[in-house]
């Protein structure tokens, strides 16, 4: 071997400038849930911060450097969640974490970060997240139980409901999404006639159903998973009830079409928090996946990458201090309209002022790092498929 | 209050009865093999996916579909009892009901992996309600109740009337007498564990005609599956029916004072009442 240090060197000088800006990357963390309930999610959640980092790379990089993802699989497993995000935060140091589904894992991990001053961007919806004493750490890119249940109370009433029953699933959001329910139809001229926590893992849920059905109800609302909901939404067309059924897209889905007779969904309403269908940040996010409709999951990661890198830049060094003291300054305001970080990193080394609006939507947040406000969408089950009613 | 008090002991009734039948196939492998062997579970689970596979692949109707259940559950119980809790039976119960538990999430595995963790439903209409005197009845849970009694009406004939049975029924009661009258305690170990896992695998399927199946759903059952038995009595084949029926009927009355979400634990408090004041079980362990 004849290569001297020398030689070495006059290699190294010889390459262009973007290539040896690469050299000393800028580590970044993922914390996506690639296995369990939210396998469905993880890997294009993933794929679409990498097509970030890409972009970002061979335009150059940031601050001189090239952008290195680091993942880890949160499992959806608060226990495996903790242990990976100690990974991230102790041997590779990196200022940020991206990518938390389940509200129980990021609530996990919370702590952890904003103790080691690292800034976690989440796509949980929990209202007791924002709640804990993140001091400005967390940035969440999905709206909150409030945000959701007053924007479904007021499709409900909307919808003409006069008399709703809530059957909800023994979970975190149960309580809290039933009182914005009553407080957005009362305040409407409907009303709440009742509501009835239950134990998701039972396998029959006959006298739930009666209770509700006690009441005369013109709409049910399952807060609930779609393993629960399928036996509720069966137990309700045996009962006769013909009124209106509607629960979360994530309850109400393709998978509870498959599995349950055509007559029995037919007419049932979901909703979903809605990426922005005319973004161009949600052409990107579409193209990258080779999908015409991606799921909002992953348009909020596309956003959440973006945003650490143009807060990096923002604040020109890298740390997880400085991408929570620059992160609203490249978010929101009054700055130059940008939808993707190279246009952003353009516009920043112009010494320009931007506001990212992403694919997830116009991401402007809070002091308490939830999202001022997202387009929702509610589709209706008709012969076994879904339309779209109303996206606003 | 009446009618709702009435509606609820209709509910029970429905639910004891899907109830009965894997709690008589855990009370019978207990009768022979004398220690509680949770692989019911995944056996109901594996039931019931082998009825799915009858139903919505290969086209039989539901009664086939069942009888197909029962047969690949049973060979399933067979095998994995083959391989890997009868080289344990012999360090002591405890040591066997552990390892049923580890054998039960590996099973439940091998499902996921095969079929994935998505839910699946029968290939079969729903129907409405029927509706008399107030009350409201499911056909499906009334087909359920009858297919329960006459499984029930089987096993009790077969373990009555056959040499097969008194056989099974000898070791139950004494294993070491049946053994000096020569009779094979393997064969019969065998015989115990296809009928019960094969009964576990038709309660899977019959839980899944009522809801929907994914890995969880024997699962999700074998706590109030286990309280029906011990309630009834451990061992003893009537006393697994009479079990279902009170841990289903109480499941249902609890709701008069109990929010929904606790309705869990009552399958629980039924143990306890009955272990405090009747440890043997309401109809003792005695097999039949």
């Amino acid at each position: 071997m004849t290569l001297t240090r020398r030689a070495a060197l006059a290699a190294g000088l010889a390459t262009p400038f973007v290539a040896r800006a690469q050299g000393d990357p800028i580590r970044l963390g993922t914390l996506t849930p690639l296995t369990g309930a939210g396998g469905p999610y993880g890997p294009s959640m993933v794929k679409s911060m990498q097509a970030v980092a890409e972009a970002v790379n061979s335009a150059g990089g940031v601050l001189g450097r090239r952008i290195q993802l680091v993942g880890e699989d949160s499992q959806t497993n608060p226990d495996a969640a903790v242990r990976a995000a100690r990974k991230l935060i102790d041997v590779d140091k990196v200022p940020s974490i991206c990518g938390t589904w389940a509200s129980a894992v990021t609530t996990a991990v919370a702590p952890l970060c904003w103790e080691n001053r690292t800034m976690l961007f989440t796509v949980s919806g929990a209202d007791s997240i924002t709640q804990l004493p993140h001091q400005g750490y967390i940035i969440r890119t999905q709206p909150n139980t409030r945000l959701q249940n007053t924007r479904v109370g007021k499709f409900m009433v909307a919808q003409g409901v006069k008399k709703l029953f809530v059957l909800g699933a023994q979970t975190p959001f149960a309580v809290p999404g039933y009182q914005v329910l009553h407080e957005v139809l009362t305040a409407n001229g409907s009303s709440t006639v009742g509501h009835v926590i239950y134990d998701k893992d039972k396998a029959n849920f006959r006298s739930e159903v009666d209770q509700a059905l006690r009441t005369r109800p013109d709409m049910i609302f399952l807060n609930g998973y779609t393993p629960d909901v399928t036996i509720i939404m069966r137990e309700l067309f045996r009962a006769g009830f013909d009124g209106k059924r509607m629960a979360p897209e994530y309850a109400i889905n393709v998978k509870l079409l498959e599995s349950l007779p055509a007559d029995v969904t037919e007419g049932a309403l979901n909703y979903a928090p809605s990426p922005d269908l005319n973004s161009p940040a949600y052409k990107a996010v579409s193209a990258i996946l080779g999908t015409g409709t991606p799921d909002t999951y992953s348009c909020q990661t596309y956003d959440q990458m973006s945003l650490a890198i143009l807060a990096i830049a923002k604040a020109g060094t890298v740390s997880g201090t400085a991408i929570h003291g620059a992160v609203r300054k490249v978010s929101q305001g009054s700055g130059e309209k940008v939808t993707s970080a190279v246009d952003g990193l353009k516009l920043l080394a112009a010494g320009k002022e931007i506001n990212y609006e992403g694919a997830s939507g116009p991401c402007d947040f809070l002091d308490s790092g939830d999202i001022i406000d997202c387009k929702f969408r509610f589709d209706i089950a008709e012969k076994a498929k879904f339309r779209t009613l109303e996206l606003s | 209050m009446l009618e709702d008090v009435l509606q609820l002991i209709v509910n029970g009734v429905m639910a004891g009865s899907v109830l009965a039948v894997p709690a008589i196939g855990f009370t019978a492998i207990y009768a022979v093999l004398r220690f509680p062997n949770f692989a019911v579970a995944s056996h109901a689970t594996i039931g019931a996916f082998a009825g799915f596979v009858a139903n919505v692949y290969l086209g039989l109707p539901a009664p086939m579909a069942l009888c197909f259940a029962f047969l690949v559950a049973g060979v399933f119980g067979v095998a994995s009892d083959e391989v890997a809790l009868r080289p344990l039976r012999n360090s002591g119960p405890l040591t066997a009901a552990i390892a049923s538990v580890a054998l039960t999430i590996v099973l439940e595995n091998v499902i996921r992996f095969t079929f994935g963790n998505d839910l699946r439903g029968y290939d079969l209409p729903v129907y409405r309600d029927w509706r008399m005197l107030g009350l409201r009845i499911g056909p499906q849970q009334v087909y359920n109740a009858a297919v329960a009694v006459i499984v029930m009406a089987v096993l009790f004939g077969f373990l009555a009337f056959t040499r097969t049975g008194k056989t099974m029924r000898a070791v139950a009661d004494n294993p070491t007498l049946a053994g000096i009258k020569g009779i094979d305690a393997v064969k019969v170990a065998r015989l115990a564990n296809f009928i019960g896992m094969g009964l576990a695998g038709m309660g899977g399927m019959l839980i899944g005609l009522d809801t929907s199946i994914d890995p969880l759903t024997g699962f999700r059952v074998i706590l109030s599956v286990f309280a029906a038995a011990v309630v009834g009595g451990l061992g003893s084949l009537p006393g697994a029916v009479a079990g279902s029926f009170v841990v289903g009927i109480g499941e249902e009355l609890s709701l008069l004072v109990l929010d929904p979400a606790y309705r869990g634990a009552v399958g629980f408090v039924a143990i306890l009442l009955v272990l405090s004041f009747r440890p043997r079980g309401l109809l003792g362990e005695r097999a039949y």
